[in-house]
């Protein structure tokens, strides 16, 4: 007891010096205020907290959320068939399908967001290709829009759905569906009453990623969609980068934390709740 | 399954969270001997490369070039102790939040004997007054660039831009100080106005120009331009020469109103451990023939007097550069406007939000 105790000190002292520590400095630094320079000076004040309740950052707040709903629901949509697909491969297949899925990840997010850029604007590939075919004469206009950031958005988390989706529906025990089928129901009734809740927990935890991640987007707005909308990060990103306002961008990120915080509350309590007792053995096992 | 999960959670969250932040390149250390260092803190691609060189040679020295994306993440590396580096290149506007914070050394003119070199309308701005914690390297006009092929009127005033036929193909700087000041500009008032109704008047007609803007942006606007996604918008000299180059029907005007000029300068920060050395670099570059190698690699405006001599036909001909020259005397500097700061960030916040 005593070694193991031991063995995580290391852990335990890097995530103090690394996540512990600048978490605090973050929160006092949301309850500080500043002089026009922008130096901070720690007297204790709630205004930056209680700016965040004007109605113009309100707004932004719930267009961020509006987002990363959307973005979370199209990932379930097209993330569910994709890991399905994979998840019933033949087992020397998986692998490569679930490569396939994780391979942008070995280019740096923002060289691929300006490659959309490359491929949707009005000189683009996209655009290029319909005009030689003939089927439009003047380039649409496809970047640049809430559509092209809700693009953009989906496009880079759908991932981080796919990947606990399939974890869950690989592990799904076919016997049951087996038996389901033998009792006579039918496949629709079979995935309905069946896979679906039994994968439920991955699609929590898709949802789950998906939709912080989301919240915390600035890229994807400021290059596909020419930064004239603003989500809360683009917010956060221009406290510290223009306006000098450090305390007012450390309430922000706080605000963030604290909602994201939450919902990961809820998906273990759900969780636990669905799995306590009766998958208790399977788990152990 | 639940362990499964909970460690692809971590994982994937991990994996989130390194690709949002790049790491600063390790700073090499000293080099070993009696050979002095150079700790120069600056923008990217600022100088030709041969022109560092040549200066180690000359001086025996290694020269430490360490990059910064903007001038807000330069104030807080030097506020959280400048002495690491020698030589800075803060724009103007923070030259003058600096001067106020005290961060500056004042420098050894004798040490910089061609400074004198400097067009003399550059010499003493208004952001450094006695014009001794800092020195213009590179400057430019933000002015109006568009494209013949769509813009058929040269425009020559910032009305222009608000012209119904530009439709979602105009494209304004990323950046709050530059457009409200433009907006400012077009009403006839100065870029640093801080009197709220001259603020809310731009504003308003910002948010009248909405339909027109394609986008804000400020690092990929000349990709923009070069490939016509935009047809017309506001953009600095430099990017306007460099646009040209690669797309030949790329006009620029500076509009008769008055526009934002700028400048990034030369400035050694308090505690300084090579200061004598960051005098002598400064000095060296604006030698006139050193000056002239180097601002034809980078390509921006020289403001060494006596370095025109040396340059090429192609440089001195370059129209947008020259366009820059002629209009300096219409250009008006951005100075820190302190406590009026956070009303223009409330603007271009709600500018950003307008629907």
């Amino acid at each position: 007891m005593k070694n193991g105790k031991l063995m995580v000190a290391p852990a335990m002292l890097w995530l103090s010096i690394f996540f512990v520590i600048p978490l605090l400095i973050v929160v006092a630094v949301s309850f500080a205020g500043r002089t026009p320079y922008g130096q901070i000076i720690f007297e204790f004040t709630t205004d930056n907290y209680l700016r965040f309740l004007e109605p113009l950052y309100l707004q932004i707040f719930a267009d961020t959320l509006i987002v990363a709903v959307i973005t979370t629901v199209a990932t379930i949509i097209m993330g569910y068939p994709l890991a399905y697909f994979i998840a019933r491969l033949p087992k020397k297949w998986q692998q490569p399908g679930l490569i396939l899925v994780m391979i942008p990840f070995w280019i740096n997010f923002l060289i691929r967001s300006y490659a959309w850029v490359i491929i949707l604007r009005t000189q683009g590939v996209v655009n290029t290709l319909l005009m030689k075919l003939g089927l439009i004469d003047q380039p649409l206009q496809m970047l640049y829009n809430d559509a092209a950031v809700m693009l953009g958005m989906i496009y880079a988390l759908l991932p981080f759905m796919v990947l606990p989706i399939y974890v869950s529906i690989e592990q799904l025990d076919l016997r049951l569906l087996e038996a389901a089928s033998d009792l006579g129901a039918s496949p629709l009734t079979a995935f309905r009453k069946i896979t679906l809740p039994l994968t439920m927990p991955g699609i929590a935890a898709g949802t789950i990623l998906v939709f912080i991640s989301s919240l915390g987007m600035f890229v994807v707005p400021d290059v596909m969609g020419g930064a004239k909308s603003a989500l809360i990060g683009n917010l956060i990103q221009n406290q510290f980068l223009a306006a000098r306002d450090w305390p007012f961008g450390s309430a922000l990120s706080i605000v963030l934390a604290v909602m994201s915080l939450v919902l990961i509350i809820l998906y273990y309590r759900a969780l636990q709740s669905q799995e306590g007792g009766k998958a208790d053995a399977k788990d152990v096992a | 399954m639940k362990k499964l999960l909970v460690f692809l959670v971590s994982v994937l969250t991990m994996a989130l969270l390194a690709a949002g932040c790049g790491g600063d390149a390790d700073k090499k250390d000293a080099a070993a001997g009696e050979q002095q260092v150079l700790n120069l803190f600056s923008w990217a691609d600022n100088f030709d490369p041969e022109v560092i060189a040549e200066f180690e040679k000359q001086y025996n020295c290694k020269v430490n070039y360490d990059v910064f994306a903007n001038n807000e993440e330069l104030l807080a590396k030097i506020q959280a102790g400048g002495a690491q580096y020698d030589l800075i290149q803060p724009s103007d506007y923070m030259v003058a939040t600096m001067l106020k914070l005290d961060l500056l050394e004042k420098m050894n003119m004798d040490n910089i004997p061609n400074a004198k070199n400097l067009v003399s309308t550059l010499q003493a701005p208004v952001y450094d007054p006695t014009g001794d914690h800092s020195l213009v390297y590179t400057w430019g006009i933000t002015g109006i660039a568009y494209n013949k092929n769509y813009v058929k009127d040269v425009p020559d005033s910032w009305e222009d831009l608000w012209n119904p036929e530009y439709a979602g193909r105009l494209i304004l700087l990323n950046d709050s100080r530059e457009t409200i000041g433009m907006a400012l500009k077009k009403n006839g008032f100065s870029n640093n106005s801080t009197d709220p109704a001259e603020v809310e008047k731009a504003f308003q007609d910002l948010k009248a120009l909405a339909p027109n803007v394609l986008a804000f942006d400020t690092d990929t606007i000349k990709q923009k331009f070069i490939a016509e996604e935009a047809w017309i918008g506001t953009m600095w000299t430099g990017d306007a020469s460099y646009t040209l180059k690669d797309n030949p029907n790329i006009g620029f005007v500076v509009p008769k109103e008055g526009a934002t000029i700028w400048a990034d300068t030369f400035a050694i920060p308090k505690g300084a451990k090579h200061k004598e050395l960051a005098e002598k670099f400064i000095n060296f570059i604006y030698d006139p023939q050193i000056s002239a190698k180097n601002y034809e690699y980078i390509g921006y405006n020289d403001p060494n007097e006596k370095a025109q001599e040396f340059h090429s036909d192609e440089f001195k001909n370059d129209p947008m550069l020259k366009i820059g020259m002629e209009n300096i005397d219409k250009g008006e500097w951005l100075i820190d406007i302190g406590e009026a700061l956070p009303m223009y960030d409330r603007y271009w916040t709600e500018l950003k939000t307008a629907k």
